[in-house]
């Protein structure tokens, strides 16, 4: 049994499989381990680490020369040109840092619908990332949230923390009602520095699904949309769900007295489906990579394939 | 209106409590299901309506209450049992009697019958007539018809039973108010050959209706009974309950067969001889075909004019028959007026011909002269010899005893005493006084010359005794009836004497003391003694009428009686069969149908042998198709079909029912369409 799914033990099997041994073994987290997450744009990091930064200093490619001055490493001094020329110059180099990576998980209450087996899926995607992350060396912290930011873990760093990440995502409250924009406004609040933001949720939210995500690339964030869709819940013609019924909303949001026929599930598998594409579409529009992951994909296809040719990953 | 079913307070406390408990349902029905989903807003902006619609919603749930509402009304309603008072009459009970004798099939006023009748199949003879295969109405059809319409005239409390008087009665329905039951009972219904037990229809009718509400008898007939039945008939219009006689009657014009049978030639297997009766029962000179038919194969026909009411015979001899089986048919001859042969019931009679056993022949002799013994062994295929000292051949022997015919050359020694009463046929039997002779002796003459013989007679037939020569003979006395077959100068020597026991054949000499064995004539004399004998011995019974049940004796069937206790009986129908117990050599038979019998032992010496009996009509009674029941009271007369009832399969609570099944269906199909809720 790999690492990954000692955090869920066989509380949390897969969607799929049932199981929890095949998906996170010693191969899986290798093959893992060869993956990088992909940032667009370069963020200044904290400390040093294995991606370009903005700053230049004592990283091992050649960025530019500038006048020597007194209390330089005279180790940097370029004495070809000294010799050459005569003058007296430092050889600045770029410095590779880290990257800043925040996963945000939606631990609401939507998110906990039919045993939780969506929270269980976007657990295991922010799990599989920040693996990634960490055997990069990069800064990995999450944040479960819902409207609100329910918990977040500090940015951490280095393989040996995964297991921080475990805990944390274990450990985590959940359930609440959906707020992208409340919740996104404070992610990008409390983050000291901008970087890679990868929202993991259902976005069930009618009206702020990419508000969210929109205030984020305001903050200089760059954001990542991964929604998990349960199949059933998309198109609800499977349920056999039929008759007068009174549709109550797992977040609190008030009941709605609805006759389901087949037209009408037909309806909302549409409505559904449109929902899905106009957030696509926001994302791709904006330059947001935008993935759809339905519990029903193998969990491995999603994190070594899709996320791969959808650039996230390399 | 009014409720012949629960009281007007039942059925609305039925529906007060069900139209509360339907409310309570429909309250409950309107707490939905709860359903947890985790994006509501999505679902409530797919389910938005509009205010009309959501209207039309709130509506269709009152609509599918009102439904409901109306089912149980239905339905409540539908146990009230609710009535027309127009319906509403004193009960009736009503015994049907529909007569089912052979006349029954005559034509009814409406039409007669084709001429073809049951000639229609037999070959080219019909003529024209053959291929007009389509009948008119027959009276039973007539009277079915209005049974069936007293069947519909009967109210909801109306109950009736329908009884069939064939030659057996039955009961086709019982008494009941289910006018299916009742009309089934009709269907199907035949003429029955034979004539109809009235009496026990009318007994039976009586006791069934007798102490029941409104009890009432019909009867459904053409009048062409018998006695008995008109006696019936008679007594039950006379009698204490209301019975009612509708008669249907037709042309009376009929051609019957009433007698039929056939036996074999001795002296010649292959040809037979049959006789049939023929009876016109119209009132017309009519003129008919009678073909007699092996197998379906014509092998005689003989046309015969009738008057009215005149009868006839007819023998048709020297038929070639291979088969033991004969139909003898009646068909109507081109150009005769249609229907003029009635009913084809009996226009057809079956005949089987008896098997020709061997005749038993004892031989009273004291062997001194074989030359009868030499002349009977020649007849050796019909003729099953023995013989019997003569000084032992009396009565009692058991030779003699068993014996069909006796032959009695005594030569020189006395006739034994007492003769046998059956027939015998005497050599000389006063050659000593005293003798036994049932024939008397007159004298005694030497050298008697047989001067005249009865030529036509059968036992003379192709022998000439003139010439004879004889030593010693007796001049024989001939009684009244007796037929002197040969004469010496006007006296009688030889004398053929006829009797209920038997007949006697005396010759006046011995046979030694002439030399009329060694004549060719002599052989011929004796085979068409025994020709003779045969010929008048009675056949067994051949043929039996339809009706009730008769015994008969096996032993005269051919069937060995030793031990058989049980005959399968089959036919005449094909696969019918059934058993009948042997009791003291004899079983019981009835047959409803005219055909051929097989009689089949199942047990016995000879398990599995079969032997044959036909079935005829074979009554001019029951073939009479002319109105014996005279005037009865006119209380008696049927009066028209009534009118049938409004509805004619029971009262409103079926249509409340079925109106209550139409709207659960149509709820159920709606619900289904999402019409109502």
């Amino acid at each position: 049994m790999g690492v990954i799914s000692s955090l869920f033990g066989k509380a949390a099997p897969s969607p799929e499989t049932g199981g929890d041994g095949e998906l996170f073994d010693e191969a899986f987290l290798a093959r893992l381990e060869l993956l990088q997450v992909v940032a667009r744009r370069v963020f200044r990091g904290r400390t040093r680490a294995e991606r370009k930064s903005r700053k230049v200093g004592s990283g091992l490619e050649f960025a530019d020369h500038r006048e020597y001055s007194p209390g330089d490493d005279i180790r940097n001094l370029d004495w070809n040109v000294l010799m050459r020329l005569g003058q007296t110059l430092i050889r600045l180099y770029e410095e590779d840092e880290d990257l800043p990576i925040r996963i945000a998980v939606d631990v609401s209450a939507s998110m906990c619908s039919r045993g939780g087996r969506k929270l269980r899926y976007a657990q295991q995607v922010a799990a599989a990332l920040a693996y990634v992350g960490l055997a990069n060396l990069d800064r990995v912290g999450i944040t479960c949230m819902s409207g609100q930011i329910h918990s977040s873990l500090p940015a951490v760093r280095g393989k040996g923390r995964i297991f921080r990440v475990f805990d944390f995502l274990k450990a985590s409250e959940r359930g609440g009602p959906t707020d992208l924009r409340a919740a996104c406004k404070r992610i990008a609040a409390e983050s000291a520095q901008p970087g890679l933001t990868v929202v993991i949720s259902d976005f069930y939210d009618l009206d702020g699904a990419f508000d969210g995500l929109n205030l984020l690339r305001f903050r200089k964030h760059e954001p990542i949309a991964i929604q998990v869709l349960d199949p059933v819940e998309c198109r609800p013609e499977m349920t056999g769900l039929r008759g007068d019924v009174r549709l109550i909303d797992c977040e609190g949001d008030g009941e709605t007295d609805v006759t389901i026929t087949p037209a009408t599930l037909r309806a909302y598998t549409a409505a559904h489906e449109r929902f899905c594409d106009a957030l696509a579409q926001a994302c791709r529009s904006r330059g947001v990579p935008y993935f759809r992951a339905e519990i029903d994909v193998p969990f491995d296809e999603l994190v070594l394939r899709m996320f791969r040719l959808g650039g996230l990953l390399r | 209106m009014n409720l012949a079913g629960w009281s007007a307070g039942a059925v609305a406390t039925l529906f007060a409590g069900g139209a509360a408990v339907i409310t309570a349902l429909y309250l409950l029905k309107m707490r939905r299901r709860a359903v947890e989903v985790p994006f509501a807003a999505l679902w409530q902006r797919v389910t938005r309506e509009s205010d009309a619609r959501r209207i039309w919603k709130r509506l269709r749930r009152l609509v599918s209450w009102l439904v409901q509402l109306l089912i149980l009304a239905a339905i409540a309603l539908a146990l009230g049992d609710p009535r027309p008072d127009v319906w509403l009459r004193e009960p009736a009970t009503v015994a049907i009697v529909v007569d089912l004798s052979a006349s029954m099939g005559g034509p009814s006023d409406g039409g007669g019958r084709t001429g073809g009748g049951a000639g229609g199949g037999a070959g080219g003879g019909a003529g024209g007539e053959a291929g007009d295969s389509a009948l008119d109405p027959s009276r039973l059809d007539a009277a079915l018809a209005r049974a069936r319409a007293e069947i519909a005239a009967l109210g909801p409390s109306d109950r009736a039973l329908v009884i069939a008087a064939g030659p057996e009665v039955s009961v086709l329905s019982a008494l009941g108010r289910d006018h299916s039951a009742l009309l089934r009972g009709l269907d199907g219904l035949a003429p029955a050959p034979g004539e109809a037990d009235l009496g026990r229809a009318l007994a039976l009718a009586r006791n069934a209706v007798d102490g029941q509400p409104g009890p009432r008898i019909l009867l459904l007939t053409d009048g062409a009974v018998d006695s008995a039945g008109a006696k019936a008939v008679r007594a039950c219009a006379e009698g204490p309950l209301p019975c009612s006689v509708a008669r249907f009657q037709g042309p009376a014009a009929n051609l019957a067969i009433t007698a039929f049978a056939a036996r074999r030639y001795p002296q010649d297997r292959e040809k037979v001889e049959v006789l049939a009766e023929i009876v016109n029962l119209g009132d017309a000179e009519a003129a008919v075909l009678l073909e007699v038919q092996a197998d379906g194969l014509g092998i005689g026909r003989r046309e015969v004019t009738l008057g009215p009411g005149e009868s006839s015979r007819q023998i048709l001899g020297e038929l070639d028959a291979a088969r033991a089986r004969l139909e003898a048919r009646l068909i109507a001859p081109e150009g005769s007026p249609r229907g003029h042969l009635g009913p084809a019931e009996d226009d057809v009679a079956f005949a089987v011909i008896p098997p020709l056993r061997p005749l038993e022949v004892a031989l009273a002799t004291d062997g001194t002269n074989l030359f009868v013994e030499a002349a009977l062994l020649t007849l050796d295929d019909h003729v099953h010899l023995s013989g019997v000292p003569i000084a032992d051949a009396n009565a009692d022997h058991p030779a003699i005893a068993a014996a069909d015919v006796v032959f009695y050359d005594p030569g020189a020694n006395p006739l034994p005493s007492p003769l046998p009463s059956k027939d015998m046929v005497l050599f000389d039997p006063w050659r000593f006084d005293g003798s036994p002779s049932p024939i008397a002796k007159v004298r005694d003459v030497a050298r008697p010359f047989l001067t005249e013989q009865l030529k036509d007679h059968p036992i003379l037939e192709h022998v000439v005794v003139k010439d004879v020569n004889i030593r010693r003979g007796t001049i024989l006395e001939a009684a009244p009836g007796d037929e002197v077959l040969i004469r010496s100068l006007g006296e009688p020597i030889a004398v053929v004497r006829r009797g209920t026991q038997g007949s006697v054949v005396a010759f006046g000499f011995d046979l030694r003391e002439s030399d009329m064995p060694l004549r060719t004539a002599f052989p011929v004399l004796i085979s068409n003694l025994i020709d003779d004998f045969e010929r008048a011995t009675p056949g067994f019974v051949a043929a039996i009428p339809v009706g009730a049940r008769r015994p008969i004796a096996v032993a005269e069937l051919g069937l060995a009686t030793a031990g058989l206790t049980e005959v399968e009986v089959f036919g005449p129908e094909p696969g019918v069969s059934s058993k009948a117990p042997v009791q003291e050599g004899v079983i019981r038979v009835r047959a409803t149908r005219p055909g051929i019998l097989r009689l089949r032992a199942v047990d016995g010496p000879n398990p599995g042998a079969e032997v044959s009996l036909a079935v005829n009509q074979a009554s001019a009674a029951a073939s009479d198709l002319h109105d014996r029941l005279g005037d009865l009271p006119p209380a008696a007369a049927a009066e028209a079909a009534p009118s049938p009832a409004p509805l004619s399969q029971g009262p409103l609570w079926t249509l409340l029912v079925l109106l209550a099944a139409g709207v659960v269906a149509l709820e159920w199909a709606s619900y289904h369409r999402r019409w109502t809720v």
